[in-house]
This record gives structure tokens, sequence and C-alpha cells, in this order.
């Protein structure tokens, strides 16, 4: 070993040490083992064990089973979990958590639309936006996340065409550094229009969004040439908004459409094989109208249990009765519906208050969802959506220790989450004293 | 009291409909349809007379006609049965109407945002309307490309795209482009162009670009071919917008006018000549009248308004002897809606023309095989003969009569509209909503 190595080695050991003890530091409140004993599993990857013992070391699962299978390592502090049931942390695969709500469609007041007028319009579009950029985490809303049973989130942007790049995060404390799980996770696109800007109608942004892609299939091909032979080749312009999109259109990342009706889903599903892009849909709560597309298509579905029926949709376009009849009837067995024709899919809360999540998927299970299909769109459907299916979405050794204790089978009418576990550390859920 | 009653009965009849349309109301494609008065348009009509359908198309025309067994039949005693009407010039059935932020958007496509949940589809079928020209709106010098519908209510979007019909673009000229009617807000831009020259200098740089872009394109091909393409050579970038204006020169689009005033008709007659492409028909052409030597040179037809003259400074030398004139003179005229609520009265408007100097035969032809003819589908639609698609409407007296009313509306020997039995589904829900 010559010096110029050894002076290497040492860096990396003071490193790993310091890296240790800031580790140790951040996870002082925490034991390094726990075992829940004596509770009711439902692990989602096998049979349902009566009365087993989770054993979680450094925010990981390190074994699961039977009570007489699972031996009690001294050092670990034993929880009593008698009458509760464990269930893996739940994964909503799309929301706008922390961000302000998006604009609503109001009519611009006359103020802001000479403003709109007077001021050169200006593009909202930013595919090179990392929302975890913007982020700021505020307890009480990862709070009430963890008292509905959510433990993991991807929080996606909410502006523009062209939206930009998510993260997956655990919600497990208040570190942003600390809850990513994955980052960025992909290329967020919704079919909607700008004010007063090219494009401004939903032909304009297919036309606007097909473009963008053929410029940077053009954009890449010109890198590459220019790369392999720099000279006698003008080489290409520096392009911000091609460049953030060469990951998506080449390398064939995550890209994740955003389909607000039946129609929009097929839109997305003809781009995606034009550009033969690796796609993900989200959205989709009518996506039962479209079941032969998207059987056909096998596209992974991120569907939200937002039951509003679209404004452009036939049942929006008769009058409120009709509309409310759909909502509380027609939307909430969209899950169920596809779930029959064996699609697979994941559920999400987008576009939902947090705390209609609960309600919501009791509608969807009243409307004939299974139970145990409800479970596993929210555990390890999303998971492998999200390429994280070796580390999260269900409870088996070796997995990140998201874990959730209730009384009551989940999703029950009387049922509740008592404790949360995210990444090997517990969370209380603070009693509401409102709810019925 | 009386209009609640009519609203319930219209807002629990169409939820009704759009459920059952798809399924209860279908024959497969067979039917006979007995004792009519057939209105055939290629030919004198046929008084009680028979249509036999066999898979969607017309397969027989006579007396005393019998079907397979489990066939359809519809008894038409007294009643007269024409060719659906087609409509050349409408806007129903979209996600949008207009691109309005540039003069110049030929990459967008209408066929790329299908509404299939239009109600108009709906009330364009309670007035005999089975085919649309459906079409970008009149806000831009080129708009956008077009899209030819068949009105199959509850059918997925892409099922009803009528792909044999000519391909065609969007062009404007006159008020609407160069926006003589908005309000200029301080500050803001006027957009280019701002008069009718500016207009036509305007199609004729777009086009000029679009030729450089076609040889841009030859030259890469040429040099790709050769013996030895060097090592250095980048395809020209694809541009959605130049690439729609090349299909037009080079044959593969058809373009289609709004246009008022007869000089500007005449200066977009010698666009056409000068880059040598095709014009369908020019769009409202108020006043055709004036320059019908031109048009019959050129070959160019009509889609216009019966007798709405008059609602705008270029309308003004409009008269309702246009369409019936024009044909007399031996051009190919339409009468179009342009609204999805006069579409349901497109066989008044057409009746009208009898006032002004033609035929019923004639008259009936504009909204039938005129339309088809200038679609490119006169081969398929248009008239009732054997081996033509079973597009049809039954009517209670001669359609050009005022006194006449649609009552069943077939499209390929499938009924999508049946006055009667829509009427008993309303009376049902309202006596099911009255009992509750």
């Amino acid at each position: 070993m010559n010096k110029h190595s050894k002076k290497i080695c040492l860096t990396l050991v003071l490193l790993a040490l310091i890296l240790v003890s800031t580790g140790n530091s951040a996870s002082q409140t925490i034991k390094p083992a726990y075992a829940l004993v004596n509770c009711r599993i439902v692990p989602v990857a096998g049979p349902v064990i009566e009365k087993g013992t989770i054993l979680v070391r450094n925010g990981l699962i390190e074994a699961v089973g039977s009570a007489g299978k699972v031996q009690v390592p001294e050092d670990a502090e034993v929880i009593k979990a008698e009458g509760l049931t464990a269930y893996p942390g739940l994964i909503s695969a799309h929301t706008n958590l922390f961000l302000e709500p998006r604009e609503q469609s109001q009519p611009p007041s006359p103020e802001e639309l000479l403003r709109a007028y007077t001021q050169p319009a200006k593009p909202q579009e930013f595919p090179e936006l990392l929302i975890l950029e913007k982020l700021k985490t505020k307890k009480q809303i990862i709070e009430s996340y963890q008292a509905t049973g959510i433990t993991t989130v991807v929080v996606a942007p909410n502006q523009g065409i062209f939206q930009g790049q998510s993260v997956v995060l655990n919600l497990n404390g208040e570190d942003l550094n600390q809850m990513v799980l994955k980052q960025p996770w992909a290329l967020h696109i919704n079919f909607t229009t700008e004010r007063g800007v090219y494009p401004s109608s939903p032909m304009g942004t297919i036309a606007f969004l097909r473009q963008k892609f053929y410029d940077t299939q053009h954009y890449a091909l010109h890198l590459q040439k220019y790369r392999s032979s720099p000279q006698f080749l003008k080489r290409p312009e520096y392009d911000p908004f091609l460049e953030a999109l060469l990951p998506y259109v080449v390398e064939k990342k995550t890209v994740v459409f955003q389909c607000n009706n039946q129609e929009e889903i097929k839109r997305a599903l003809r781009l995606i094989d034009e550009f033969k892009l690796n796609a993900v849909l989200t959205g989709c709560n009518e996506a039962w109208r479209v079941k032969d597309y998207l059987k056909a298509a096998r596209t992974p579905l991120l569907v939200t249990l937002d039951f509003n029926p679209p404004d452009s949709s036939i049942y929006s376009r008769q009058g409120e009765e009709v509309k409310k009849k759909a909502e509380s009837e027609l939307y909430p067995a969209n899950p169920a519906n596809l779930a029959k024709e064996k699609i697979n899919f994941s559920l999400t809360t987008f576009g939902l208050k947090e705390s209609d999540f609960l309600k919501n998927i009791r509608a969807a299970i009243q409307a004939g969802l299974p139970f145990e299909t409800a479970l596993k769109t929210l555990t390890i459907e999303p998971a492998r959506a999200l390429g994280l299916e070796k580390q999260l979405g269900t409870l088996e050794p070796g997995k990140i220790a998201n874990i959730i204790l209730t009384k009551g089978e989940l999703f029950g009418e009387k049922s509740k989450v008592v404790r949360v576990m995210v990444d090997g550390v517990f969370f209380e859920i603070k009693e509401r004293t409102n709810e019925k | 009291m009386r209009n609640k009653l009519i609203k319930t009965l219209l807002i629990s009849s169409l939820l009704i409909f759009l459920i059952s349309s798809a399924t209860s109301l279908q024959a497969n494609g067979n039917l006979l349809i007995k004792k009519a008065t057939i209105l055939t348009v290629s030919g004198p009509a046929i008084p009680e007379a028979d249509v036999l359908v066999i898979d969607g198309l017309i397969k027989q025309i006579g007396q005393n006609l019998s079907a397979p067994p489990g066939t359809r039949i519809i008894e038409a005693s007294g009643k007269y049965l024409m060719p659906g009407i087609i409509d050349t010039h409408t806007h129903i059935a979209l996600h949008g109407t207009n691109e309005g932020t540039d003069a110049v958007t030929p990459e967008v496509n209408m066929a790329t945002v299908i509404n299939a949940d239009d109600t108009s589809i709906f009330t364009a079928l309670t007035g005999g309307v089975t085919m649309v020209h459906t079409m970008h709106g009149s806000a831009n010098v080129i708009g956008g490309q077009n899209v030819v519908l068949k009105l199959k209510w509850g059918k997925p979007s892409e099922e009803l795209v009528v792909k044999e019909a000519f391909p065609t673009l969007k062009f404007a000229l006159g008020e609407n482009v160069k926006q003589s009617n908005r309000t200029l807000l301080p500050g803001r831009p006027q957009r280019y162009p701002a008069t009718r020259m500016g207009a036509n200098a305007l199609i004729r740089r777009e086009l000029n670009r679009a030729k450089d872009y076609l040889d841009e394109w030859d030259r890469y091909e040429k040099l790709k071919k050769s013996k030895n393409p060097p090592a250095t050579l980048l395809p020209p970038r694809r541009d959605l917008r130049l690439e729609t204006l090349a299909d037009l020169l080079r044959g593969k689009l058809v373009a289609r006018c709004h246009a008022y005033v007869a000089t500007e008709m005449v200066e977009f007659l010698n666009l056409a000549k000068e880059f040598g492409f095709k014009i369908g028909a020019f769009e409202h052409a108020w006043e055709a009248y004036k320059i019908v030597d031109e048009l019959k040179a050129a070959g160019v037809g009509l889609s216009v308004f019966i007798d709405s003259w008059a609602y705008k400074m270029e309308a003004a030398e409009g008269i309702a002897y246009n369409a019936a004139y024009c044909t007399n003179q031996g051009l190919l005229v339409s009468i179009n809606s342009d609204s999805g609520e006069r579409i349901r009265r497109l066989f008044n408007e057409a009746g009208k023309a009898v006032k002004y100097g033609i035929t019923q035969d004639e008259a009936i032809k504009l909204i039938t095989i005129n339309a088809a003819k200038q679609l490119g589908v006169d081969h398929l639609v248009g008239s009732i003969e054997a081996g033509k698609q079973a597009d049809l409407a039954l009517f209670n007296n001669h359609p050009m009569s005022a006194y006449a009313r649609c009552d069943m509306t077939i499209i390929e020997g499938e009924v999508y509209f049946d006055r009667e039995k829509i009427l008993k589904e309303r009376q049902e829900a309202a006596a099911k909503k009255g009992g509750k």
C-alpha cells in the first residue's frame, strides 16, 4: 500500500466514524431494538399470524413470526401488543404534501387580467424543478397522515404541464434528508393549459408535449454525435429544459401522467406508445370507463380515492343531482371495477383532504373492493410502482420498519390506528376529540 | 313547477340513456325498416318501401323485404327515411376549440381531444345528425387539424373517428383572426395580423417556411442515401407546425377556410394556386354569390349558414339566397350548424333553402350527399343506396317540411336515438321518483 492510498483509507475510516456518531446522536431516543409481541400480524406477503412477534432493529425488520418461533433478544424493548393488529405502513404514491393548494380555476379579477395582458407572457414550465428543494415540513401535517396509517408518500409538484420531479418520503420526523427514500422519483406531467400563453388549449398541450419529446430526442442525437466527433459539427445550444427531459425520454426513467378524465387516460397511453416512455398514470378516477385500454396497455396505475366526477364528464353535465349521485355511487366503485378486471393498481390520496381518506377507502370497500386488495393497493402495489418493493410494502425481514398498529381491522368502521412506527421510530397517535 | 318536472325528466333520462344506449338499443347492425317513404337522395323518392340493413350496411331497398330471423323490425308506415344528416362545420364533442395564443397553430389536432361525453352528441342525434366535421375554431389564420366523427353516443372516442374522410386543416380570414371585435386593453400588444392583407402575408410567410422545411429534409434524405454520408450528418429538427403545413403542400391535407368577403376568398384561391394546395371548402362564405365563376373554376365548394346574415360587419353583404343561388350555379354547397344547438335542426335550415329557389330534393342534398362529397366520404354515406353504410334518420314528416320531427337516428344499423323509447324511459324514471 503506498502512502497515497493509506491516506485515503484513513479518511474513509474517519468519515465512517463521523457517520456512525451522527447516526447515533440522531437516534438517541430510539431503542436499537423493539419486539412487538402477542399481536395479530397481517404481513401482506403471507398468511395472517394470529399471535406473533415482530423484531425491529436499527429501523429495519429483523424477524416476523408466530409467538413461539421468534426469540426475543435481551436487548430489545418489549412492546406488549395484545389486542392490536400490525400492518405494513400505508403508502400514498401521489400527494402534494406540504405544498400550497393548486390555484383554483376561478375567473381572474379585472386587475389580474390586465396584469396578464400587459406583462410579457411567461410559460410556467419547469421539468427541471426538484420538488424536494421546495418543501418545508410541517409537524401537524405529518401527524395527520400518520393518524390514517400512511407512513410513506410521494410528493409531486402541482403546477404547469411539465410539473417537475417528485420525491418519495418516509414520514419519520421532520428532517427532510432523513425522510428521503428516492430522489428524484419521477417526472410529472399534467394535461393542463396555460393562461394567456401557449399552449392554452387541450390540443395545444398535446402538440406541445409531442414537440418537446421530439426536441429532446433530437437534442440527444445531436449531443451524441457531437461527443463522438466534435469537429465539423456545430455544438448543440445548451437547453436546460431539454436537459431535464433527457433522463426521461432517452434513459426511460419514470414519467407520471396525471389523467383527470377518461379521455386523458387514452391520450397519455398514445403518448407513451409514440415515445416509448416508461410511464405511470395517476389520477384516473374514471379508469373503469376505459378498462379495456388499460388492460391492453398494462401501464402501472395510481388511482386516486377522490370520487369527484371530472368537470367534462357526462355525470357532471346533467346538473348537481346527477353529479352527486355519481360521486356517491359510481366513482367509489372505480377501484372495485378495476380489481374485477384484474387490473393492477395502487390507491392514492391525490386531491383528497387527509380526513377523507378513511371515509373514501371505506366507500371503495363498500362498493365491492375486497379488503385484501384494498390493503395491497396501499402497500405492496405502490411499493412496486415506486421500485421500492424490496424495502417497503410488506412485513418481512430486511425491510424498512414501517408498521402500523390498529385496534380492530384496518379501515373498519370502529377501527383506529393507535401507534405508528416509521423507520423503526414510534409515533403516538394523538386522540382526536372531534371524531364521531 | 312544470319547469321543475321537465328538468327532473331530463336529468333522469340522460343518465339512463348513457347506460342503456350501448346495450338494449342495439341490434348488431341488422335492421328491417318497413313501409317508409325512402328519400334516397341519389334518385327519386320510393314510396312505401322497405330497407334491409345487414352488418351495418344497406343490403336491399324494395317492397315486402324479409329479414333473417331475429332481425329487429321497425314499422315506419307514414314516415320518411332519409340518409343520416352530415354537419360539415361544428365544434362539438371536443375538449377545446381554439388555441388562440398564436395566429399560426397547424400542429394542434382536434382528433387528439375528442370528448365522447359531450351531451351535444345526443342533442345532434335527436335531429337526425349522424356525422360531423368537428373543427378548430376561427381565432387563428392557420388553426388546427380537424376531425370527422360519427355520433356513436356511448362508444369510446376512437370508435367515432371516420378514418376514410379527408384530413383537413382549418384556415380563417377576416374579423376573427384580425381580432377586430376585441377590446384592446391598455399596454396589451395587438396580435399580428390586424388586417386582411396581414393575414394573407402571414399565410404566404408560413407556407414559404414550410417549403424551406421540405427542402431541408430532402437535402438530408439525399445526403443520407449518398455513398459516403458524412459522420456528422444530423437530421433536421422535426417541427410539428411546419410538418403539418408541408403535408398541406404535399396534398396530404385539404384546407378548409373560414372566410366572409369575396376579395379575401379570391386572394385565398390565388394562394392555393401559387402554392399548389387543395381547398376543401370555404366556410360561411357570405359573399360567395359574388364570385361564383372564380369558385367554379377552382372547383371549391361552400359550407354555409342558410339565413343568419348581418350579425357582424363582414356579414353585412350576406344574403339568404347565397346557398340556393350558388347551388343553382353548379357549386357544391352544404349547410352547417357551427353550433351544438342549431345542429339538432339542420333539416329546418336546409328546408329554408326551398324558399330561396331550389327544390326539396336539392335542399336535402345540402345536408347529406353534398356534405359527404366535401368530406370525401360520399362513397360510404350521404344517400340511401345498397352497399352504403346504414346511417339513417327517420322522420314523422318530410324532413324539408316545417312540421318535421326526427323520431329515430341510426348509425351503421345501430339505433342511437329512439324518441319513443326515450320518452317512455323518462316517464318511468319520473314515476319512480314520484313514488319514492
